[in-house]
């Protein structure tokens, strides 16, 4: 079957050590993948498109040495293999040039200023991946303890 | 109505194995072992075909190695390659008459197929003009903000559009109302375990009222014809009843086992009735097409003729678009469809009339048949798809009650097929029981231990009752 991604692209070793480890709660069902760069996600993402694998939800740092978060964004929201993955930015530096082109260019989902509270980027994925399963037509039985149970009926009772 | 269930589980490799054999490899094995090892005298070789398919549908419906919609496409195409007119020609079996492919493909389209879709069309237009949720809101203001009165009002209104709209959508949307009503509830108040229990619980119950309520309630449908045919109106003369009835009875239970401790509850939802002109022709034809299913006896048009309704004028009006259209249950619809090609090859090749030959029903009692028959629906609806539980034992108990020399005593042979149909909507005692049940379960607020002890209490409390409407209509 095929396996679920969360990816999380972050510079600073401890910065992207504490993100996983606020997503742990996912681990036993979803695989989490840590990047230091955007090149560096890049070829993860190639890798499991290959091996028909679902990247479901992307968090990215914005300031980064080589390519930055909200171009990698922009990139991913151009590639129509990755329409339904769902981008969190999680930021203290952006500029407002930065974050308008992160709405607009990069149509992120969510926009999370640093430093965060570990229960709301835990939130925001929970709804962000429930949107993707269903989106995608995942049979979301399975992940139900995964999913944001508010956003899941919702979904539901439009989907009839 | 049902979604596929547990189909993507994981499961350890050599249970995995195992199940495969069980589901593919027994019914291989039954397909080639000589006739004469079957202890059916005269057997013909259609007949072990069907055999094979029939353990083959039933452990694929059970296990769910593939998807329970794919298992009913694959036992139409076993049927067709195997046993039908068009079938394999060096498979063909020499002597037997064979069944018409004609008609075993047509069951996709047949009446009761039909019928679905139209209340597949009704659900999705009213989901997509608001209409649950708006009458929902108008519905269970006189309800007030006593929580006891709020909860019967909650499950009157999860009943009541369960019986039109598929019971999984229904559940999805109270308990989307319901999740902000939880979050302001202190957390000691058991009365919160009560309120995530009577929607799943009024959700299944509610599919009993009408014919198409519930999958098999339809399938029910499938097998009284002729004289013991039910019409629309009919049917919601004892199935509304019936819901009604047990509903209460649930309520009143779970106050007495889950009390509330808060005084007060204040239910939000936002809107109001749209004025616009689609949206008018939704509620028109929505009225329009419930009052045609309850007046057939005036206009001799029949349920499945008015389902079309619908599907006519919200595609013409594009109230319906092709998006839409894209997204309906069609898994239910081909789930229904194998279930009723199923029964038609057990009828067809003279299976079902063989068997039920072969087994001495004068020594047995009528009753005694009716309640195993129906506590059988029951347990097995608790642990797979309620559909897939009518799919198997209606075309079965159809044939039984054909045969069996007392039938009159309980009121013929629509007595026992309604027994078991019902009785089907009553499996709920675990979370993977039925789809309303999954998604209670997912609000974190019930332990499976306490859904199996209601479900378990309003099973028993439902099948007492069913015996009693037939009794009384009979």
């Amino acid at each position: 079957m095929e396996k679920l991604y969360i990816l999380c692209i972050e510079d600073q070793p401890e910065v992207l050590n504490s993100i996983v480890e606020d997503l742990s709660f996912f681990e036993e069902h979803l695989v989490i993948e840590e990047c230091e760069s955007a090149s560096e996600a890049e070829e993860i993402i190639e890798e499991l498109d290959a091996k028909g694998d679902l990247l479901a939800v992307v968090v990215s740092d914005h300031v980064m040495p080589g390519k930055n978060g909200v171009d990698f964004l922009s990139d991913l929201h151009d590639d129509d293999r990755f329409r339904n993955t769902k981008k969190i930015l999680l930021t203290g530096l952006a500029t407002h040039a930065d974050t308008i082109r992160a709405i607009n260019k990069a149509a992120i989902d969510r926009y999370i200023e640093k430093p965060w509270q570990s229960a709301l980027l835990l939130q925001y994925v929970k709804e962000l991946l429930t949107l993707y399963v269903i989106e995608k037509g995942i049979p979301y039985q399975p992940l139900m303890k995964y999913l944001d149970k508010a956003t899941l009926f919702e979904l539901l009772k439009k989907a009839g | 109505m049902q979604l596929t269930f547990a189909s993507s589980i994981k499961r350890p490799i050599l249970k995995q194995i195992f199940i495969y054999l069980l589901c593919f490899g027994l019914p291989i094995l039954c397909v080639l072992l000589p006739l004469a090892y079957f202890p059916i005298p005269d057997l013909s070789i259609s007949e072990q075909r069907v055999i094979a398919i029939f353990i083959l549908a039933a452990f694929c419906w059970i296990l769910e190695p593939i998807p329970i919609h794919a298992t009913s496409i694959l036992i139409i195409f076993l049927e067709l390659v195997l046993i039908s007119d068009s079938g394999w020609q060096w498979l063909r079996p020499a002597e037997d008459e064979l069944l018409s492919h004609k008609e075993i493909i047509s069951t996709f389209a047949s009446p009761i197929i039909m019928l679905f879709l139209g209340g597949f069309f009704l659900a999705k237009a009213a989901t997509k003009f608001r209409l649950d949720t708006n009458l929902a809101r108008i519905l269970l203001y006189p309800f007030g903000e006593k929580p006891k009165w709020l909860m019967l009002g909650l499950m009157m209104i999860t009943a009541f559009f369960s019986m039109f709209m598929s019971n999984t959508a229904t559940a999805a949307m109270m308990l989307a109302i319901l999740v902000p009503i939880l979050a302001v509830l202190p957390d000691t108040d058991k009365g919160r375990t009560g309120l995530a229990l009577s929607i799943p619980i009024a959700a299944n119950v509610g599919g009993i009222g009408t014919p198409i309520g519930t999958p098999p309630n339809a399938i029910a449908l499938e097998y009284l014809t002729g004289d013991d045919s039910i019409g629309f109106g009919a049917w919601m003369s004892f199935g509304v009843p019936l819901a009604l009835v047990l509903l209460v009875l649930s309520w009143a239970l779970l106050l007495f086992i889950f009390p509330f401790q808060s005084k007060k509850i204040e239910l939000k939802i936002k809107g109001r009735f749209l004025q616009t002109p689609k949206a008018w022709i939704v509620y028109i034809t929505f009225l329009l097409t419930i009052i045609l299913w309850l007046t057939d006896f005036l206009h001799g048009i029949n349920a499945y003729t008015v389902a079309i309704l619908p599907v006519v004028i919200f595609l013409a009006t594009n109230i319906i678009n092709t998006e839409d259209m894209k997204k309906l249950s069609w898994d239910i619809l081909w789930l229904v469809s194998g279930g009723i090609a199923l029964g038609y090859a057990l009828d067809q090749s003279g299976l079902a009339a063989h068997l039920v030959q072969s087994i001495p029903f004068q020594n047995m009692s009528v009753i005694a048949i009716m309640v195993a028959a129906a506590f059988l629906a029951m347990i097995m609806a608790n642990f797979m798809s309620n559909t897939a539980t009518a799919n198997l034992l209606l075309p079965i108990i159809a044939a039984l009650a054909v045969a069996i020399p007392g039938i009159h005593q309980i009121g013929g042979i629509n007595t026992l097929i309604l027994a078991v149909a019902l009785s089907a909507s009553l499996g709920m005692a675990l979370p993977i029981s039925t789809p309303p049940n999954a998604l209670a379960h997912a609000t974190g607020e019930i332990q499976t231990s306490q859904m199996a002890r209601m479900g378990i209490v309003i099973g028993l409390i439902g099948i007492v009752l069913v015996f009693l409407t037939l009794w009384i209509i009979a």
